[in-house]
């Protein structure tokens, strides 16, 4: 255990979609279908040049879990991890002014 | 992460109906109503029961299994005659005559999962010729998932650090269990909160000469006594004396890099203000910055001498504090 491994910084290396369909254990089609209607977002224009960064990566993450847990339809799953973003950053606040 | 791994002797056993909180004989649609509550009540963003991540993970788990015929159907008959908790150790070959279809939560999930799911459905899509529907992308192995707390003083001067995860792996015969490994990283200097460090080739083995996944892991911080941290910038509250607040002075400050800052406060400072030390917060790429929170603290009057003093400053000032709410 001496061997000591670099990593890369997601914010670097930004995620194309087969990465971010791997990471999510999803199929690229989903990906592809969730950034069209908007419940993703990305950087780039067509496909082959979208990239994605670590927060839309756990973005993703929850959309799938919401709809899998739940049967969601997409637009619900949007709305609610829309609704759990403006929670942390709520509570992120309350924690940047020490009361959390 | 870090989670015991299972002695050699045997696993408990787990009673999945139990988890969710239905009978035996509960229908399909029973399992998915009882399923989706308990996702409810356990949703690690919202939940206020304790403990509500370790649950979630135990109803999915259960809910894997209890909403998949197939290994429900080799569930039950594995589980006749063991109570929970009991000892349990399957029978060699225990599933044969039964075709998994599926390789769902065998994979990257299962790193979430029990050591008992491991020993129960472990082998299932892990053999060669028993490949999983849809396996374009199974070809490579699935990536592995955990969150990292991370110190502060980290980021700031980089840091090689151990870290402990429970891990999946394929043996030579297709079998699946968890094992703890441990990881040297190096902690790359200025990483942000929820940024993600992607360690390649560090996730699951790829199927049939497929290319092995990435470990994804997602940084957090261990919280600080003096810092708090919103994206690059820290905040920090800044204690003064009434008389530093009100003539202006000259404070040194420790940021986490072990620096020593010299601050200048303004003459007039009041509590609640803030001071922005422009690139001396997260040094990433752009840096972000120090935010001092002005918390003007008044000696006690303590002795004859400080109530003295007091007693001048309240004749010789003319000062209300309250001007403003008068009318």
């Amino acid at each position: 255990m001496t061997e000591v491994i670099k990593v890369a910084v997601l914010e670097d290396a930004a995620l194309t979609v087969d990465e971010l369909a791997c990471a999510c254990s999803v199929s690229t089609e989903w990906v592809i279908r969730h950034v069209e209607e908007g419940a993703l977002e990305c950087r780039g224009e067509s496909e082959s040049t979208w990239r994605f960064s670590s927060r839309d990566l756990g973005r993703a993450r929850r959309i799938r879990d919401l709809e899998r847990h739940f049967d969601a339809a997409p637009e619900l799953a949007a709305l609610v991890a829309d609704m759990l973003e403006e929670l942390d950053a709520l509570r992120a606040r309350l924690r940047r002014a020490g009361l959390m | 992460m870090g989670a015991p791994v299972a002695e050699e002797s045997g696993l408990d056993f787990k009673d999945y109906y139990a988890t969710l909180g239905v009978g035996k004989d509960a229908t399909a649609e029973d399992v998915k109503k009882a399923f989706r509550k308990l996702a409810r009540k356990y949703h690690p963003d919202v939940s206020k029961e304790a403990n509500a991540e370790a649950r979630m993970k135990e109803v999915n788990e259960a809910y894997t299994v209890l909403s998949d015929p197939e290994k429900r159907a080799a569930y039950d008959q594995l589980g006749r005659g063991y109570q929970p908790g009991q000892d349990f150790r399957p029978p060699p070959d225990w599933d044969a005559g039964f075709e998994f279809s599926g390789a769902r939560g065998a994979g990257g999930e299962a790193a979430d999962f029990s050591d008992f799911f491991a020993e129960l459905f472990g082998r299932m899509g892990a053999q060669p010729g028993r490949r999983a529907q849809g396996a374009r992308m199974h070809m490579r192995g699935e990536d592995h998932h955990a969150k990292v707390l991370v110190e502060l003083e980290d980021v700031f001067r980089g840091a090689s650090r151990q870290i402990s995860l429970r891990v999946p792996k394929v043996d030579a015969q297709g079998r699946l269990s968890l094992e703890e490994r441990t990881l040297n990283v190096q902690i790359p200097k200025g990483l942000c909160e929820g940024q993600i460090m992607r360690l390649a080739g560090q996730g699951a083995a790829g199927i049939g000469g497929g290319a092995t996944g990435d470990l994804l892991l997602e940084v957090h911080f261990k919280p600080h006594p003096r810092f708090r941290v919103g994206g690059r910038d820290l905040y920090m509250t800044l204690p003064i004396a009434p008389w530093e607040a009100a003539m202006g002075a000259v404070i040194a400050v420790e940021p986490p890099d072990g620096s020593v800052l010299k601050v200048r406060i303004p003459a007039g400072a009041q509590s609640g203000q803030q001071l922005r030390v422009r690139g001396r917060g997260i040094p990433s790429q752009p840096p972000g910055d120090l935010l001092l929170e002005v918390k003007v603290v008044v000696p006690p009057a303590a002795t004859p001498r400080a109530r003295e003093l007091y007693e001048t400053m309240a004749r010789e000032f003319d000062f209300d504090p309250r001007a403003g709410m008068k009318g």
